[in-house]
């Protein structure tokens, strides 16, 4: 299907490295993609402080945050490995096996119990990363199968029952609050943080984007292939577990289908944010972007009033938007 | 008698589908010999026909686009839509209520089409896109309530009989002869191939690439709408909890049946099977007694088999489990 162009290799191409003429206009298109979703961004927040006087409130802006940072964390996860070129759909799954671990254990401490419920991550991730990498099965397929497996076992070890569980330090992961910001906010953000600095600054990071950009290359080149694509893997699986975790955390409560939209939802946000779904581009900074794009647009249509199902067709259509744009905004393969 | 025999081998499943008609005998055999008075019955053939009719005619348009390299996972949201729109035009007519439910279908699959073919964005985006689009319109249409049939005559197509045998299982045989014609007896068909086995060498042996790829989308989007008829029908209402996990029963029905992600494979004939596999197994599992949680998990595992086995043959697994080699040079998979 070919490799994507990235857009540092616009600048590249600009000198002339690739013997090819950059037409001004791509090189505008191109930059605009790099922005497009902080655009987007900085314009939603225009449009509800408009529309809200209230709205520019720190109290409002955290808020919205706050709401998007569960969302946000799977898609950190996702974005680590959509960059290796593949896929993590079992996220749905793994949020509400983790929550259910979670609360299951809770009367053994609530230390354990959490470390229980990140393992069952870890677990999937590792599952999922063995079947692909071994098989060379599809990953969408598998982790969609694993999805099906999770959501089964949620369903039979809770009797499709909702689990509830009290407990004061689980209770802060998900409903605390440090200096007016609440804990899961804090969290995902520290946990962006650190993937960019990953992605942008240390050889893992860069062997993420090499193994997407050109498998064979990467393995030619010395980079150990399958053991960094089963780490990213096993990182997607985990970053879902902490989703499940401080969702049932923030409810006090989990279902086996808690996750039940976050794979797509995830994939989105990534893919919103600029990352590509053929690997090779991509990154959490950009992860955090559509991330928030999501929650915003969610904020103003309910300062527009609408209902809750118009947030489904204005987030579909944004997302093929800005997926249109991203495409015009590429050369020719 | 030689032409008998030809086109009793031409019908007969070969290669890719050898595998899913073995499961498919094998799991009719199974429930027979464990729930023999239960599943052996008119009454039963004639039920987990009706249920399977839905989901085997959204699989036939689906198997359309995964010959020809696509994928569509808005199939069960455009289900779902059509059939609210279906019963929401009713005061207006049956047949207007179907040839608007229709042409919603046509028009997302025209949509899919245009966006994949032209504006090349990866099938799995584009259709993401309309998949999300068209689940919200279902909420906002039907402002999240069932919406009641008006007509009596409109129930007969998904629920009622003709004869011992039930009309959607008619639409599922007819639809799916159509398309076993179209795939295998005319240059459309040939195209469909030729493009999901290669683009490039489709292009090159003077196929219209990107038309051919909007018409499978088409036909998908028209499948699914009328899927969303016959069930809204048979319901007598629409309901937003509809098709929510229709992507992934068909898609795993599809592959059973010998489609690949990759393109190029697939045929209408294995769709049915996969679909066929799939209700076998909620019936027969059923009759035994055996939990909604634990058909969920028996689901699962079957399909991650039957995906692994998709690119692995059992023979290079095994060969591969003693050895211990690395990753075979065979064909590699796409990330979708």
């Amino acid at each position: 299907m070919g490799t994507p162009l990235r857009e540092s290799d616009v600048a590249e191409k600009l000198a002339g490295l690739e013997h090819r003429r950059v037409s001004v206009a791509k090189a505008v298109l191109s930059g605009g993609r790099r922005y497009l979703t902080f655009v987007l961004l900085l314009f939603l927040l225009a449009c509800a402080s408009v529309l809200s006087p209230s709205f520019l409130s720190a109290n409002n802006l955290v808020s919205v945050a706050y709401g998007s940072s569960v969302l946000g964390i799977v898609a950190l996860g996702q974005t680590m490995l959509l960059i290796t070129g593949n896929f993590d759909m079992s996220v749905a799954g793994v949020i509400g096996a983790a929550g259910i671990a979670t609360l299951l254990l809770m009367p053994f401490g609530a230390i354990p119990a959490i470390f229980a419920g990140l393992g069952v991550g870890l677990a999937v991730g590792f599952l999922n990363g063995f079947i692909v990498i071994r098989t060379n099965a599809s990953p969408f397929l598998v982790t969609l199968g694993t999805q099906l497996l999770l959501y089964g076992a949620g369903l039979a070890i809770t009797q499709s029952q909702t689990l509830y569980g009290d407990d004061p330090f689980f209770n802060w992961i998900g409903q605390g609050v440090v200096l007016g910001v609440p804990v899961t906010l804090l969290a995902f953000l520290a946990l962006a943080a650190l993937f960019q600095v990953v992605l942008a600054r240390t050889p893992y990071g860069r062997c993420l984007y090499a193994i997407g950009l050109n498998r064979e290359a990467a393995r030619l080149s010395g980079v150990p292939v399958n053991r960094i694509r089963l780490m990213s893997f096993m990182l997607s699986g985990l970053m879902a577990a902490l989703a499940g975790v401080a969702l049932a955390s923030r409810l006090n409560s989990i279902t086996a289908n808690a996750g039940l939209g976050y794979d797509f939802l995830s994939i989105i946000a990534a893919v919103l944010g600029g990352t590509s779904l053929f690997g090779g581009r991509g990154g959490a900074a950009r992860t955090v972007a559509g991330t928030l794009v999501l929650g915003l647009l969610d904020n103003v249509l309910v300062l527009l009033g609408m209902t809750f199902a118009f947030e489904d067709i204005v987030r579909g259509a944004v997302f093929l938007l800005v997926v249109g744009f991203d495409r015009l905004s590429r050369e020719e393969r | 008698m030689g032409g008998r025999l030809r086109l009793v081998s031409r019908l007969l499943p070969s290669g890719n589908q050898r595998a899913i008609t073995v499961l498919v005998i094998g799991l009719i055999v199974f429930f027979s010999l464990t729930t023999p008075v239960t599943f052996v019955s008119t009454a039963n053939a004639a039920n987990l026909l009706r249920q399977m009719s839905f989901n085997a005619v959204i699989a036939l348009g689906v198997v359309v686009v995964m010959a020809g390299g696509g994928l569509d996972i808005s199939v069960g949201a455009v289900m779902s839509m059509s059939a609210a729109v279906v019963m929401g035009f009713q005061p207006h007519g049956v047949p207007v209520a179907v040839v608007m439910a229709l042409a919603f279908g046509v028009a997302v699959g025209a949509i899919n089409g245009v966006m994949v073919a032209w504006f090349d964005i990866v099938p799995f985006v584009a259709t993401l896109g309309t998949m999300t689009i068209a689940s919200g319109l279902v909420h906002e249409y039907s402002h999240d309530m069932p919406i009641p049939g008006a007509n009596v005559a409109f129930t007969v197509l998904g629920g009622g009989n003709l004869g011992p045998i039930p009309v959607p299982v008619l639409f599922m045989i007819g639809l799916a002869i159509v398309i076993h014609v179209t795939m295998t007896h005319t240059p459309f068909g040939r195209a469909v191939y030729a493009v999901g086995g290669d683009f490039e060498a489709a292009r090159l042996a003077g196929i219209n690439v990107a038309l051919t790829r909007f018409s499978t989308y088409v036909i998908s989007g028209f499948c699914s709408s009328l899927a969303g008829i016959l069930l809204a029908s048979e319901l007598n209402t629409s309901s937003t909890q509809l098709g929510i996990d229709t992507p992934l029963l068909i898609l795993a029905a599809v592959i059973m049946g010998g489609a690949s992600l990759l393109g190029g494979r697939g045929t209408a004939v294995g769709a049915l099977l996969g679909v066929l596999a799939l209700g076998l197994l909620a019936t027969g599992l059923d009759g035994l007694g055996v939990q909604t949680a634990q058909q969920t998990i028996i689901r699962a595992v079957i399909f991650v088999a039957i995906v692994v086995l998709d690119v692995v043959s059992v023979g290079r697994l095994w060969a591969r489990l003693r050895l211990r080699t690395g990753l075979s040079r065979g064909r590699e998979a796409t990330p979708m």
